[in-house]
């Protein structure tokens, strides 16, 4: 596992990774077990169907706000806020440390001294990142899939998949925006501050736009409607909407190749 | 010879205190050169524009003739630095660091590490947040030395290294000048840089003040002599004595600074009792300092 700054950074990771994922199952497990009981409860879906239009639209995914299905009920419990939430976290804890983080502890210093470019150095840092939320996805897809399986849910691994890889993207896309934030200030408390904002912002954008006629205009800049509009549980992937969150995560990897060349560190 | 590194009036404004400014200095092969100065004189910053972790405002430094910004990789592979800050991954053991390091620098297996890691007793299998300051600073010098740098550059090295080891450690530097590598060692402590050093430079508030053999400020260097007399001479005893200069007087005990030769000042002692004569070789201190007194009349 020291081969390299990939698998080095990998092997950091994986103590964090560890607790990611029980976390990730745990929470995957208990939504899925509590399926049957809400499908069953008539009072509480006929409560629902009385919300108004612009609620759905803000506590739902996809536009639609339904717990007597699977694919709703997963989509307004796990993938409309919490799945993307926690994948989001840990992408912005890598990347914000990817670079900063081993500026902030001084250990950049030495590696830097070694025959190593700061182009290669980022893109194998990154190279972790994508690893390590690609396996917290499949950690996410897995037990969602198991636990659907075990209490009956009508939907497939497939569907399980595109909305998993669909959360990843999104997860990606900020943790590239964390490292880029990293590589820029140098810092990593200011560049989680920075991406967190960022990507608060950009949600409550997406989320008020049914409701905020001005937000409504700006939407397709937030990531989190690229992400949302799919309906990934119902329509599988949109390659469009993917590739957009894939871009944007390819440009402020990019950037943070560019910034981290030119700057002073230390 | 061959020039190592060559700076041309470099210059870098970094912070309110921190800075080079329009430093000009060449390094031979195979010598150790000294880097002098105080805390926050320039000496980290000159070094890390050396390693392109940071870039000059303006002026130039070359590495075997290289830029270090368009050839980073060629000169970094023929470099090993222990950075003055030295801050290692505290989770590895000190094994696995020289381990990844080797990786990352392309060697096949640990290189030099094992002859210098026993050299040094330094223990491998225990985490680098259990090791003391001493044993880290060995690990920093393990890593830069393992794969036989052409230049070895050190910033502050022996802080935190027991006399013992610092023993050993300026052995390794003779060793690797021996074999004809390049040393550039900044250091605030004199002793140290008169110890090793062939060529010395001296660093103050950003610029060099002058650069010189080491053999030579010595050569140039004033004797102190401190003689007990048995009654106080009077005032003006010696003030006549060629190459004599009086420094300090408490009662029957007098403070010389001599220059050149000692006989004029053994006749003129010969009039007088003298209890007891001691001769102190001035070292760069007092080279340092009484250049920092004609020169500056308002420091301290």
């Amino acid at each position: 596992m020291l081969r390299n700054v990939f698998l080095k950074s990998l092997r950091d990771l994986r103590r964090g990774f560890v607790w990611w994922s029980v976390g990730l199952a745990g929470m995957s497990a208990m939504m899925v077990s509590v399926y049957p009981s809400v499908r069953d409860n008539a009072a509480l879906n006929k409560l629902v169907q009385d919300y108004p239009d612009a609620l759905k639209g803000f506590f739902g995914f996809g536009g639609e706000l339904d717990y007597t299905s699977a694919a709703g009920y997963l989509g307004v419990e796990l993938f409309s806020l919490v799945v993307p939430l926690l994948l989001l976290i840990a992408a912005i804890a890598t990347g914000s440390g990817a670079i900063a983080g081993e500026e902030d502890r001084d250990t950049l210093d030495l590696l830097l001294s070694l025959p190593v470019s700061r182009t290669r150095l980022v893109l194998e840092k990154l190279g972790a990142l994508v690893a390590e939320v690609l396996g917290l996805g499949f950690v996410v897809w897995l037990s969602l899939w198991i636990g659907a399986l075990a209490v009956g849910m009508e939907i497939g691994a497939a569907k399980l998949a595109a909305a998993t890889v669909d959360a990843v993207a999104l997860a990606v896309a900020y943790g590239a925006i964390a490292l880029l934030a990293g590589c820029v200030t140098g810092k990593r408390g200011l560049a989680i501050g920075i991406t967190a904002a960022a990507a608060v912002a950009a949600y409550l954008v997406n989320s008020l736009a049914p409701l905020v006629g001005a937000l409504d205009a700006v939407k397709q800049l937030s990531p989190f409607y690229h992400y949302a509009i799919q309906n990934p549980l119902r329509a599988g992937l949109d390659p469009f909407h993917v590739l957009v969150l894939l871009a944007i995560a390819a440009t402020a990897a990019a950037a943070s190749v560019l910034a981290f060349r030119r700057r002073d560190l230390g | 010879m061959t020039v190592v590194v060559r700076a041309d009036r470099l210059t870098k404004f970094y912070g309110p205190s921190r800075g080079i400014v329009d430093a000009s200095f060449e390094v031979e092969a195979g010598e150790v050169f000294g880097f002098l100065g105080p805390n926050g004189a320039g000496k980290s910053t000159t070094i890390r524009l050396m390693l392109d972790l940071i870039r000059p405002t303006r002026g130039q430094i070359e590495l075997f003739g290289l830029d270090p910004r368009a050839n980073g990789l060629e000169i970094r592979r023929r470099v090993g630095y222990v950075p003055g800050d030295l801050r290692l991954y505290e989770r590895l053991t000190a094994l696995d660091l020289l381990r990844y390091f080797a990786h990352v620098r392309g060697m096949r297996d640990l290189g030099a590490a094992p002859r210098l890691v026993e050299r040094l007793e330094l223990e491998l299998d225990r985490p680098i947040r259990s090791l003391s300051k001493g044993n880290r600073q060995k690990v920093g010098l393990v890593q830069a030395l393992m794969h036989e740098p052409e230049l070895l550059v050190l910033d502050e090295p022996t802080s935190g290294l027991d006399p013992l080891v610092q023993q050993t450690f300026e052995e390794l530097l003779r060793q690797a000048t021996g074999e004809g590598r390049t040393v550039f060692l900044s250091s605030h402590m004199l002793a140290e840089v008169q110890r090793v050093a062939d060529r010395v430079a001296l660093v103050r508030e950003g610029r060099i003040e002058l650069v010189e053999e080491v053999e030579t400020l010595r050569r140039r260097a004033f004797t102190r002599v401190q003689v007990s007399f048995a009654e106080p001479p009077p005032e003006d005893a010696f003030s006549a004595v060629q190459g004599v200069r009086e420094l300090e007087r408490r009662g029957g005990s007098v403070l010389f600074m001599l220059e050149g030769s000692a006989d004029p000042l053994v006749k003129a002692l010969a009039q007088h009792h003298v209890l007891s004569l001691d001769v102190h070789e001035a070292d760069l201190e007092d080279i340092f300092l009484s250049r920092y007194r004609s020169e500056s009349p308002h420091a301290a």
